[in-house]
C-alpha cells in the first residue's frame, strides 16, 4: 500500500508539471464554492495562494472534526477542499490590509471568490477597482445568484441556490412531501466547476480576446439551465406544461428505481428487452414475469406497484455486491447504492489510485479523494496538506512581495496580517 | 465583425452522445470552439427521438430537449459503419485539436479510431474519454444509465428524507455536470500542450469526478467512522439549524431557509415577531437547536405556512436571513432573476421556429459567447468536407450518394 502511496504521490503535481504550472491564482473564499474551484487550479499545478480572514476560512469551523472535537486546523471539510495551496491572512477590511491584498492582486493571474457582491464593493474590490490594478486579471466569483439581477443581494447558502433551480421540485422527493437536495453541497459543487471551466478558458485565451475579465457565476442559474432548463424549459416554454417529482426513478419505464436488497439497496434498471431478460434469468424466470402485464417497460410501469413487489420478495435475499454482479454479468445495468464507506473501500478505485494519502501536521496522515480525472501526460491531485491558518504568511509577503521583516511585523501590529 | 472568444482556433470533433458528451462540446463551443459533432441518419442519437417537438412536429431535428442540451455543437453527419466514413473522420481530425467521446472502454479502438491511430494523424491531439467508471479497472465495463451512475460516487445513499432510505433523483444530474467538469479537463490538457507540446488522452471516470461532491461526508467517514445517510434538508455537516425547507401557502409552494450565524437567527427571530417559543433554552444557541432540530424545523414550518413563499423570502432577506423560494420548472421562465440574467433565451432554428433554450449560464464580461439554436444533422457538411477538407464537388456528391456522408 506505502508503495502506491509513494508512485501516486511521485507521479502528482508538483509545482512546474501540472497542466496548469505557471498560472497564479488568489484563493479569496470561505467554505466550498470558491475552494473547491481553486482547489481545480492547485491540484493541477498552478500556483495557488489561500487568503483568509485573520479568523480563518468558515470552512475551518465547519467540520467535520475527528471525535467532533472542533479545531480549526482540523476541520474535514478545510483539508479536503485546500491542497495544494499556500495559506496566508489578510484583513483587507483595514488600508494596509488592502494595500498588501492589491500587491497580491498584481501578482496574479486569477482571483476566485465567493463573497456576496455588496461585501466586494465595501472592500472596495468590484471588478472594476481590480481591473484598473491588474488590467489582465481574471475574476472568478461564485455566488449562490451570481453579480446581477433582483437575487443578487440576497444573502444565501448552497440550500437556497439549489432550491432555486427547480431541480428539487421536479425530480427529488415523494409528491405532497418536501423536495429535497443531495445531502451534499450540490450547487456549491456544480457552480466552482462551472466557475473553473469558463475561468480556466478566460485564462488560457487571455491575450487572444485582449485582457481579463470577470466570470460571473450563480449556481443556481448552471444548475438551472443545464440540469433542468436543458431538459425542460422546451416544453414548459411551448406548451405551458411542466412536471413534477415522483419519488421514483423513471415513473414512465420500469424497473427503474432504487429497491431494498438484503444488506441495503440496488438501484433497480431493467428496461430494454435484453436488460429485462438479464434479470428475470438471475431471478431464476419466475412465472410471475411471464405475465402479460410486464411485457415491456411501458406496461410494467402501470403495474409497477405488483412488479415492484415481486422484484423485493427476490432482491430481499440477496446482497448489493451479489444483485449488482450478476444482472451486470446478465447485461443488466444494475448497481449497488454505495453507502459512504462502501464508496470509499472500492476495489475499483483502490485499483485507479483514486485515494491519496496526505500526511498533515496536526491531523497525521489522512486518506483523501485524488484527482477528479487522470491526465497522463501531466497528472494532478492533492500532494501537499491544506495550510494551516497564515503558514505562508513570511514566506508570500517577504519572499513574494519583498516585504522585509520590520514592515511585516508592523502589518501584523496594524492587525493587516 | 464575429467577436473573439477565447477557445477561438481550437477545432473539437465531438463523437459524445446522448448527453454528458454532448454538454462537453457545447461547453467549448461557447467559449468559442469549433465542435464538430459526429453523428448519422444511419443510427440516430435516441435524444434526437425525444418529445416534445418544436410546434408539435415529430421529426430528428425538431426535439426541444435534444436542442437545448446540444446547442453549440455543429454537426456532422458520417455513417461510421463505413470504412469510408472513418477515413474521412481520420482525415477531420487531423485538422482538429480535440476528440470528444463518451461510450465504453475499447469502442474507439473498434472503430479503428483509438488514441494511438489519432496520434498518427494528429501526434499531438488531445484525446478525451468519459466512460462511466474509466478507462480501466475492475468496474471498467460497468453498465449504468446517467441517472444510477451517482448510485456508484456513495452520492445516492445521501439523498432521502430523515430516517429513511435512498430517494432516486429522477434525471441524470452527473450528466451535464461531467459535461462541463469535461471541458475543464480539456482546457487544463490544452494548456499542458501550449506549455509542452505534448497532446495526452484524458481518462476521465464520470464516478470519480461526480463523487467529488461526497467530499465532505467522505471526511467524516474518514476521520470518524461515521457513514452518513438521507437527512432530508438538513446541513451537510450539521453546522446550521434551522436548514431545511418549509411549506408555503399554495399548492407545492416552498421556501428554503438557513441559518447558519447568530445574527441570521436573531433575524429570523424578529421576522417571526419575536414568538414566545423562540426564546425557549432549547432553541438559544446552535448548538442546542442542533441537538433540538426536527422540533425547531416544526415550529417554524407553523409560521410559513400561513404566508406566500416569494414575499416571505423578500421578508426574510430585510432581516438578513438566508432564504428563497422553492421553484418548480414553470416558475423558471418568468422568476425575474432568471430573466433578468437572459437564463432562457429564444432564439431561430434554421427550420424556421423559434425555440426558448438556456443561454450562457456563466457570464463573460469581456467575451460573451453567441447563443445558437440546437444542430440540424449534419449542417456543417459544407464547412468540414469542403473548406476543411477541400473535397472535390465529385467526391462530395459521390460520398453523399452513397450515404457514407449520411
Amino acid at each position: 500500500m506505502t508503495g502506491v502511496v509513494a508512485e501516486s504521490a511521485s507521479r502528482a503535481s508538483a509545482p512546474g508539471v501540472g497542466a496548469l504550472s505557471g498560472i497564479k491564482v488568489l484563493d479569496f473564499g470561505q467554505m466550498v464554492s470558491a475552494p473547491y474551484c481553486a482547489k481545480l487550479f492547485s491540484d493541477f499545478g498552478a500556483d495557488v495562494i489561500k487568503v483568509e480572514p485573520p479568523g480563518g476560512d468558515a470552512a475551518r469551523q465547519a467540520g467535520p472534526f475527528p471525535g467532533d472535537v472542533a479545531h480549526p486546523e482540523k476541520s474535514g471539510l478545510y483539508f479536503i477542499n485546500n491542497t495544494n495551496k499556500r495559506g496566508t491572512t489578510c484583513d483587507v477590511s483595514v488600508a494596509a490590509g488592502r494595500e498588501l491584498f492589491t500587491g497580491l492582486l498584481r501578482w496574479a493571474d486569477v482571483l476566485i471568490e465567493n463573497n456576496v457582491p455588496q461585501q466586494m464593493s465595501a472592500w472596495n474590490l468590484t471588478y472594476p477597482q481590480l481591473q484598473a490594478i491588474n488590467p489582465n486579471l481574471v475574476m472568478i466569483s461564485i455566488t449562490p445568484f451570481g453579480q446581477t439581477g433582483p437575487y443578487s443581494g440576497w444573502n444565501g447558502y448552497d440550500l437556497n441556490a439549489f432550491h432555486l433551480t427547480g431541480a428539487s421540485s421536479r425530480y427529488c422527493g415523494r409528491p405532497g412531501e418536501m423536495p429535497l437536495e443531495h445531502g451534499t453541497f450540490s450547487a456549491d459543487y456544480y457552480g466552482a466547476i462551472a466557475g473553473a471551466t469558463w475561468g480556466m478558458a478566460a485564462v488560457y485565451g487571455r491575450d487572444l480576446v485582449g485582457g481579463g475579465q470577470q466570470v460571473d457565476v450563480s449556481c443556481a442559474e448552471a444548475i438551472a439551465a443545464t440540469f433542468v432548463g436543458g431538459q425542460n424549459i422546451g416544453l414548459v416554454a411551448q406548451e405551458g406544461r411542466f412536471d413534477k417529482r415522483t419519488g421514483v426513478g423513471m415513473p414512465l419505464g420500469a424497473p427503474a428505481t432504487i429497491v431494498p436488497c438484503k444488506d441495503g439497496h440496488v438501484w433497480m434498471l431493467a428496461l430494454e428487452r435484453g436488460q429485462w431478460e438479464g434479470l428475470c434469468r438471475v431471478m431464476g424466470d419466475p412465472e410471475w414475469a411471464s405475465l402479460e402485464m410486464f411485457q415491456d417497460m411501458f406496461v410494467r410501469a402501470q403495474n409497477a406497484d405488483i412488479m415492484y413487489s415481486f422484484i423485493q420478495e427476490w432482491t430481499a435475499q440477496h446482497t448489493k455486491m451479489e444483485i449488482m454482479e450478476k444482472c451486470q454479468a446478465a447485461g443488466c445495468p444494475i448497481t449497488a447504492v454505495f453507502t459512504i464507506a462502501e464508496a470509499a473501500e472500492q476495489p475499483h478505485l483502490k485499483a485507479r489510485d483514486y485515494f491519496v494519502d496526505i500526511e498533515h501536521p496536526d491531523l497525521g496522515r489522512v486518506r483523501n479523494l485524488g484527482a477528479p480525472f487522470k491526465l497522463p501526460a501531466s497528472p494532478g491531485g492533492p500532494v501537499r496538506p491544506a495550510p494551516r491558518l497564515g503558514q505562508h504568511n513570511a514566506e508570500v509577503y517577504s519572499g513574494l512581495l519583498g516585504l522585509r521583516e520590520a514592515e511585516r511585523a508592523s502589518l501584523q501590529a496594524k492587525g493587516a496580517i | 465583425m464575429a467577436k473573439t472568444l477565447p477557445l477561438k482556433g481550437i477545432r473539437v470533433i465531438n463523437f459524445g452522445w446522448v448527453w454528458a458528451g454532448p454538454v462537453v462540446g457545447q461547453t467549448l463551443a461557447f467559449l468559442g470552439a469549433e465542435v464538430l459533432k459526429i453523428e448519422s441518419r444511419q443510427r440516430l442519437d435516441m435524444t434526437r427521438t425525444l418529445p416534445p417537438f418544436a410546434e408539435g412536429k415529430p421529426g430528428p431535428d425538431r426535439s426541444l430537449s435534444n436542442h437545448a442540451c446540444w446547442a453549440g455543437n455543429g454537426s456532422v453527419s458520417l455513417n461510421l459503419k463505413e470504412p469510408e466514413a472513418r477515413e474521412l473522420v481520420l482525415q477531420l481530425i487531423a485538422h482538429a485539436d480535440v476528440v470528444v467521446e463518451n461510450f465504453g472502454p475499447g469502442a474507439m479502438e473498434r472503430l479503428d479510431l483509438g488514441y494511438d491511430r489519432l496520434r498518427q494523424v494528429k501526434p499531438d491531439i488531445i484525446l478525451f474519454s468519459m466512460p462511466a467508471a474509466g478507462l480501466y479497472g475492475p468496474l471498467e465495463h460497468v453498465r449504468t444509465y446517467g441517472l444510477s451512475l451517482t448510485s456508484l460516487t456513495g452520492l445516492d445513499s445521501l439523498v432521502g428524507y430523515k430516517g429513511g432510505g435512498p430517494i432516486p433523483v429522477e434525471n441524470a444530474f452527473s450528466d451535464p455536470l461531467a459535461g462541463i467538469f469535461g471541458a475543464f479537463a480539456i482546457i487544463a490538457a490544452l494548456n499542458h500542450r501550449r506549455n509542452t507540446g505534448q497532446g495526452q488522452h484524458v481518462d476521465f471516470s464520470q464516478q470519480e469526478a461526480v463523487m467529488q461532491m461526497v467530499g465532505p461526508a467522505y471526511m467524516d467517514y474518514v476521520l470518524n467512522g461515521r457513514v452518513g445517510g438521507p437527512k432530508s434538508n438538513e446541513h451537510p455537516l450539521n453546522a446550521a439549524a434551522p436548514h431545511s425547507v418549509f411549506p408555503c401557502r399554495g399548492d407545492d409552494r416552498w421556501i428554503s431557509i438557513a441559518v447558519q450565524t447568530e445574527a441570521e437567527w436573531k433575524g429570523l427571530i424578529s421576522a417571526m415577531g419575536d414568538p414566545e417559543w423562540a426564546r425557549a433554552d432549547e432553541f438559544s444557541t446552535m448548538r442546542v437547536r442542533l441537538a433540538n432540530i426536527d422540533a425547531l424545523h416544526a415550529r417554524i414550518a407553523e409560521w410559513t405556512a400561513r404566508h406566500d413563499d416569494r414575499a416571505l423570502a423578500e421578508q426574510l432577506q430585510r432581516h438578513g436571513v438566508a432564504a428563497a423560494p422553492v421553484l418548480n420548472v414553470g416558475d423558471l421562465l418568468h422568476d425575474p432573476h432568471y430573466a433578468s440574467r437572459a437564463t432562457f433565451v429564444e432564439v431561430e432554428h434554421p427550420l424556421g421556429f423559434q425555440e426558448t433554450i438556456y443561454g450562457a449560464y456563466v457570464k463573460m464580461s469581456r467575451t460573451p459567447p453567441d447563443v445558437r439554436p440546437g444542430p440540424m444533422i449534419g449542417q456543417d457538411n459544407d464547412h468540414a468536407f469542403r473548406e476543411v477538407l477541400g473535397l472535390s464537388e465529385e467526391r462530395y456528391r459521390d460520398l453523399v450518394e452513397r450515404k457514407i456522408i449520411y
